[in-house]
């Protein structure tokens, strides 16, 4: 039975030599091969990560990193066709991705103690998350970059664990605070001020890195996440009513006062009316799905290459025109089947810590990849975002894999458990 | 020159469908697999609803009534307590409402309801809000009338 995932990896990487394949033939007769050895060797590192999984020391879910390498393969394949100057540094943040996560489930044990240490997993988060708003640069619109000499960094996608994590000690450990000691306020219960205050702050922050930083999606993404685990960890659904009615008073103070905010708006609600000025992104997104229909044009058959973005945050629509509906609902039922697996390992966990973990990065990736997707189809007002695993990005990729990593590694616990 | 252009195209096309044909086949195997390997996974979690449905029994321990105390009430979906005689247990209470509480079953597990009562209905000393699950064991309060739960 287990030795069968090992088919899932196989189809994951003719997936990838299949695209390669196809892009290469439309060079003839001028191939470039440099790809070729990349690609090589991750499906090996991947074959040799899976048989480690699946044999070795770690005794953990193994059917998560067939489903992580499915996205990176379809990643790979849409980046050679749109943007082939970054083919190779996607397949190697692969690599690096896979190696790291490597290294997650190797240091598993002690990473799990690090869980408990939830003010200082607190202020690591907060200092992450300054990090930007003091020293972020500006690239491509939003002010959330941190430049090391040749690398540049997004600190929000490693704030995202640190969040986690917080947030699942904060929880696991305040759980009868924040469940007996109840204040009755209209029909609301409300524990006292000073257990929820680490709540606020988060959403706080997120208030200001919509503000400052104008990375509505991170933002977005952070007030998700921590709705969602207050959520899971209480039980309690006036938490749930305090974070919309916040998150409405917030969307509409910030819709009065700031117009990048404005603009995101009235392009929801009408991209025609300026579809060649603001709008054009999300309007040749939505010809892109048009273009495609059901069986899609075609691999390399479309013209994706017209939306702006399509390698990060617009990935999606190119499937989509590429691929079809097909390869869409397809990506999506993947996206369901991760969350699934991790909300099973959630339930599989023993202590309410590692629920709340796993179960949390469950909800981070799943979150992540809905607001995205709902952006560029026009479901939700477009908050540019990475599409976790398929997208360009080295910090979306290697916070991705230890976040695939840490769920890996809570699974295991739970095995050991069980059997 | 013609015979690789018409190669390449061929080879085009069957990478094509084979691209399409590849997502699908990953999609089908992992559905597949991940039924088979997730079954144990559910039959645990629901493992502790799964009680048989078997009758479960209400025994009197106290009431006023010393006739009524040792009676043992069996029943298998549904039982009704009150002051009223159209009640399945008929409480000579005073202290109990005419529609006093109903035991019900709900996934597999008995619940009682407390069918707003002047006096309310306690489950081991502690007034039931609304809808309650009942263990084995459990007693239940009604004015003077203590009633243990058992299946």
């Amino acid at each position: 039975m287990k030795t069968k995932s090992l088919l899932l990896v196989a189809v994951d990487f003719l997936i990838m030599f299949a695209g390669l394949g196809i892009i290469m033939l439309n060079q003839y007769p001028k191939i470039d091969y440099s790809p070729v050895p990349w690609a090589l060797g991750a499906a090996g590192l991947g074959f040799v990560i899976q048989l480690l999984l699946i044999r070795g020391r770690f005794n953990s879910d193994i059917w998560i990193f067939p489903m992580v390498l499915f996205f990176s393969s379809i990643g790979v394949i849409m980046l050679a066709r749109l943007k082939p100057v970054l083919c190779i540094p996607q397949l190697r943040w692969l690599i690096i991705g896979m190696l790291v996560m490597v290294a997650v489930l190797y240091f598993s044990r002690q990473l799990k103690n690090m869980m408990r240490y939830q003010y200082i997993l607190g202020l690591c988060t907060l200092v992450v998350l300054c990090l930007s708003l003091v020293f972020g640069v500006e690239i491509g619109g939003s002010k959330n970059w941190l430049v090391f000499g040749p690398f540049s960094v997004q600190p929000s996608e490693f704030g995202k664990i640190l969040l986690v994590m917080f947030l699942a000690a904060f929880l696991s450990d305040h759980k009868d605070m924040l469940a007996e000691a109840r204040r009755k306020l209209l029909f609301l219960d409300l524990p006292p001020l000073r257990f929820i205050a680490p709540l606020l702050v988060i959403w706080g922050i997120a208030i200001l890195m919509f503000v400052i930083q104008r990375d509505l999606g991170s933002a977005l993404l952070f007030f998700c996440m921590a709705v969602f685990m207050t959520y899971m960890g209480t039980g309690s659904k006036s938490y749930v009513f305090i974070a919309l009615c916040f998150i409405t008073i917030g969307a509409s103070v910030s819709y009065a006062f700031f117009s990048h905010v404005q603009v995101r708006f009235n392009i929801w609600l009408d991209p025609w009316a300026d579809a060649v000025g603001q709008a054009y992104q999300v309007v040749q997104s939505l010809f892109s799905f048009a273009a495609g229909g059901v069986w899609g044009t075609g691999f390399t058959h479309g013209h994706p290459g017209l939306i702006p973005e399509v390698h990060t945050d617009f990935i999606f629509s190119a499937i989509g025109e590429e691929l079809g509906l097909l390869g869409c609902t397809i990506i999506m039922i993947v996206y369901v089947l991760l969350f699934y697996r991790g909300i099973m390992i959630a339930l599989r966990c023993k202590k309410d810590l590692y629920t709340l973990v796993a179960a949390g990065f469950s909800i981070a990736l799943f979150t992540q990849a809905f607001i995205i997707i709902a952006g560029v189809t026009k479901f939700l007002p477009l908050t540019g975002i990475t599409l976790p695993f398929i997208s360009y990005g080295g910090s979306s990729m290697v916070s991705g894999f230890i976040m695939v990593g840490l769920l890996l590694s809570l699974s295991k616990e739970t095995y050991l458990g069980t059997r | 020159m013609q015979a690789t252009a018409t190669i390449i195209k061929v080879l085009g096309i069957i990478l094509q469908y084979g691209l399409l044909f590849l997502l699908l086949y990953f999609v089908y195997k992992l559905i597949k697999f991940m039924k088979n390997d997730s079954r144990d996974v559910i039959e645990d979690i629901y493992a502790v609803t799964e009680i048989s449905n078997e009758e479960a029994v209400l025994t009197v321990l106290e009431a006023a009534d010393e006739a009524m105390v040792g009676q043992r009430f069996a029943f298998s979906d549904e039982i009704r307590i009150g002051r009223g005689s159209d009640n399945d247990i008929v409480l000579t209470d005073s202290f109990a409402s005419h529609h006093h509480a109903v035991i019900a079953l709900f996934n597999n597990l008995y619940a009682i309801e407390d069918l707003g009562s002047v006096n309310k209905t306690y489950v081991n000393g502690v007034p039931i809000d609304g809808r309650q699950y009942l263990q084995s064991g459990d007693i239940i309060t009604i004015g003077s009338v203590s009633l243990e739960f058992g299946r």
